[in-house]
């Protein structure tokens, strides 16, 4: 086991892959010698050189381009933007031309392409640095979605991402990757994206969906709700959106009863709108109360130090969470 | 370059080829036979045509992308068979006529993914022609040609330039009929050579009369030379488009019509055929012969197409062309 954290999990993963597959290239602003904009590259440069750890012109709409071209060409490139925000210059090709490679060669060939997306805030940096994606692209099939959490889980996903045939979007907590855990690195597998729900807190009386920077925020809540009341908060970790482990989610709750989703991204439009239809369909019969929503206001986010007014806080999932136990 | 007396039969018998392949199309619209918005290359034949030859001419493997109205060079890359079928969108076409003839991609037959949202095709080209680079493949290269219109999208500078950077082996060809949709030039462009925009990125570039179907394909044979060089560059080729954007697009609401008078002078078969009469290379019954013999073919071809049957719905539907593998999913 080893310590480290969400950023050092991903530059291990990087280099554990691109050890083994020479076809696995790196696109992005500042991806080659500075190692990328959040570290994430540390150290490839000086060993992979500018062929496969290649600095971009500030042209996102162009490298994700480019990208889906040498993906075309045999190579399972890594398209990095600085932010989420920055991918909807890469939009036309992520949802237009990768997710849609296949189906346009009736299934002759895939598009091994990942394209990551450091999402979330936390970096007090307004309303174009801060934002939440995973809705802006769940709508396009074609696409997967991975969205892992804890370092040790960015580590596992994101090597399962590249290495997944079709096109991924990548999508983790930029402001949680400071984050520490204990990381067994001995570990080699690659986990499967189908089935990846994993049951962080077991409990009886509530199921809580969620991730992200929001998942510690629930677990913190749920706590102080077992303290206070002595219920049991069961809380799940997606780790993948798409496809997306209902099976995990409808055992859970044919025993709680009660659902919640909370994410950062806000509420109208978000992806817990999705699971909370999923949740409806699949556990009607086991629903003793709807399935409750907390996500971000639907506002812009502030810059600066009203970052947090916008986000949800242990505050108010702990509100939400009272509300459902009644 | 010097051309035979076979390579000028040769083509002339491209841009019969061509043309009547355009005449097919118009017929099967108007003849309520095929459905969809369809974009012959009427009056740009010169430039199918040449590309055509020059693909065939060139001693280096090309992998090509092909554009809305350029069906001719698409079907020559693919068969015609199935590219017509797929056009019509039928089983039988060459991605079963599912993606359809301006979304189709067939890498076996290196023709690379062209897309139906105008502007991306060139840098996903651009990062395919790099991917021929970094894999060390050499005597490769790709040919890119698209229209004036996409010119306005940022993602063809964007294409240029990182093609430019990374030296790879690329040729940009633009199309320029006047024409985007239904914009003329002077709205799209306060310039008039758009190539100038390839010079900008550090490429070499030229323009070329568009018409004049030799100048088109030593223009290519040459680009394509330097794109094998890892010297990636642009062409404009000039042209006139005659009908709409498609098929049915009434023009004439907002385009200056005064482009119709005199339009045989620009008519890239009437003016090939006069060089080779001047060159005493054909005469009016080789000509006639050539039409006959293309008519027979496409309307054959054509036919063939229209007969085969539709793709069932379990054939659009299948997730397995969506995804390579289905696990977790439907989702």
């Amino acid at each position: 086991m080893a310590e480290m954290t969400g950023t050092k999990a991903f530059n291990v993963a990087m280099k554990e892959l691109m050890e083994k597959d020479d076809k696995i290239l790196v696109l992005g602003e500042g991806v080659g010698r500075k190692g990328g904009t959040w570290g994430y590259f540390a150290d490839l440069w000086t060993t992979y050189g500018n062929s496969r750890m290649i600095d971009t012109p500030i042209a996102e709409a162009g490298f994700s381009c480019v990208g889906n071209g040498l993906a075309y060409g045999g190579y399972r490139p890594v398209i990095e933007y600085m932010f989420a925000d920055f991918s909807s210059l890469g939009f036309d090709a992520i949802v237009n031309q990768a997710a849609k490679a296949r189906y346009n060669s009736n299934g002759e060939l895939s598009l091994p392409i990942t394209f990551i997306m450091p999402n979330s805030g936390g970096g007090k940096s307004g309303n174009q640095h801060s934002q939440s994606v995973e809705a802006w692209y769940s709508n396009a099939p074609g696409l997967k979605i991975v969205t892992p959490t804890t370092p040790g889980d960015v580590r596992r996903f994101l090597k399962a991402a590249i290495l997944d045939d079709d096109p991924v979007v990548f999508m983790h907590a930029r402001g949680m990757m400071f984050m520490s855990e204990e990381v067994d690195e001995t570990d080699m597998s690659i986990p499967s994206l189908a089935n990846a729900g994993k049951i962080v807190t077991e409990g009886k009386d509530l199921t809580i969906v969620s991730w992200h920077r929001m998942l510690p925020r629930c677990l913190e809540a749920a706590a102080e709700v077992t303290k206070e009341t002595g219920k049991t908060i069961e809380v799940i970790d997606p780790r993948v959106l798409l496809p997306f482990d209902i099976d995990t989610v409808v055992k859970s709750v044919a025993k709680t009863g009660k659902a919640m989703v909370v994410h950062e991204a806000p509420a109208r439009g978000g992806f817990g709108m999705q699971v909370s239809a999923m949740i409806g369909e699949n556990c009607l019969k086991d629903l003793k109360a709807p399935v409750k929503r907390i996500g971000g206001y639907n506002t812009s986010i502030p810059f600066g130090v009203g970052e947090e007014y916008a986000y949800p806080q242990v505050e108010d999932i702990k509100v939400g969470i009272m509300e459902l136990l009644k | 370059m010097k051309f035979t007396k076979d390579q000028m039969l040769k083509l002339y018998e491209e841009l019969v080829h061509v043309r009547t392949m355009n005449d097919k199309i118009v017929e099967f619209i108007f003849g309520g036979r095929i459905a969809g918005a369809i974009h012959p290359s009427l009056g740009q034949e010169a430039i199918v045509a040449g590309l055509m030859f020059a693909y065939e001419n060139t001693p280096y493997e090309v992998w090509r992308t092909g554009t809305h109205r350029q069906q001719a060079a698409m079907a020559r890359t693919v068969g015609l068979d199935g590219f017509l079928a797929e056009l019509m969108n039928r089983a039988t076409g060459t991605v079963h006529g599912i993606a359809g003839e301006y979304h189709l991609v067939k890498l076996d037959k290196k023709l690379l993914p062209h897309s139906g949202v105008l502007g991306v095709t060139p840098p996903t080209a651009t990062g395919f022609a790099w991917s021929l680079k970094l894999g060390g493949k050499t005597n490769a290269v790709v040919s890119c040609p698209f229209g004036d219109g996409m010119m306005s999208e940022g993602y063809v500078y964007e294409a240029m330039n990182i093609a430019s950077i990374h030296k790879v082996p690329i040729l940009f060809i633009i199309e320029n009929n006047g024409m985007a949709m239904s914009t003329p030039l002077e709205w799209e462009s306060p310039i008039e050579d758009l190539y100038l925009r390839g010079i900008s990125a550090g490429m070499k570039g030229s323009s070329i009369d568009g018409n004049d179907v030799e100048a088109v394909v030593e223009a290519t044979l040459e680009g394509l030379d330097q794109a094998a060089k890892y010297n990636p560059n642009v062409i404009e080729m000039k042209t006139i488009r005659w009908g709409g954007h498609f098929v049915g697009d009434k023009q004439e609401v907002y385009r200056d019509m005064s482009f119709q008078e005199g339009l045989e002078k620009h008519d890239p078969v009437i003016r090939y055929e006069q060089t080779l009469l001047e060159r005493g290379v054909a005469n009016e019954d080789h000509f006639a012969k050539v039409k006959a013999e293309q008519r027979k073919l496409l309307d054959a071809a054509f036919e063939k197409a229209v007969e085969a049957p539709f793709p069932k719905k379990e054939d659009f539907l299948n997730p397995n062309i969506v995804y390579t593998n289905t696990d977790g999913l439907p989702l």
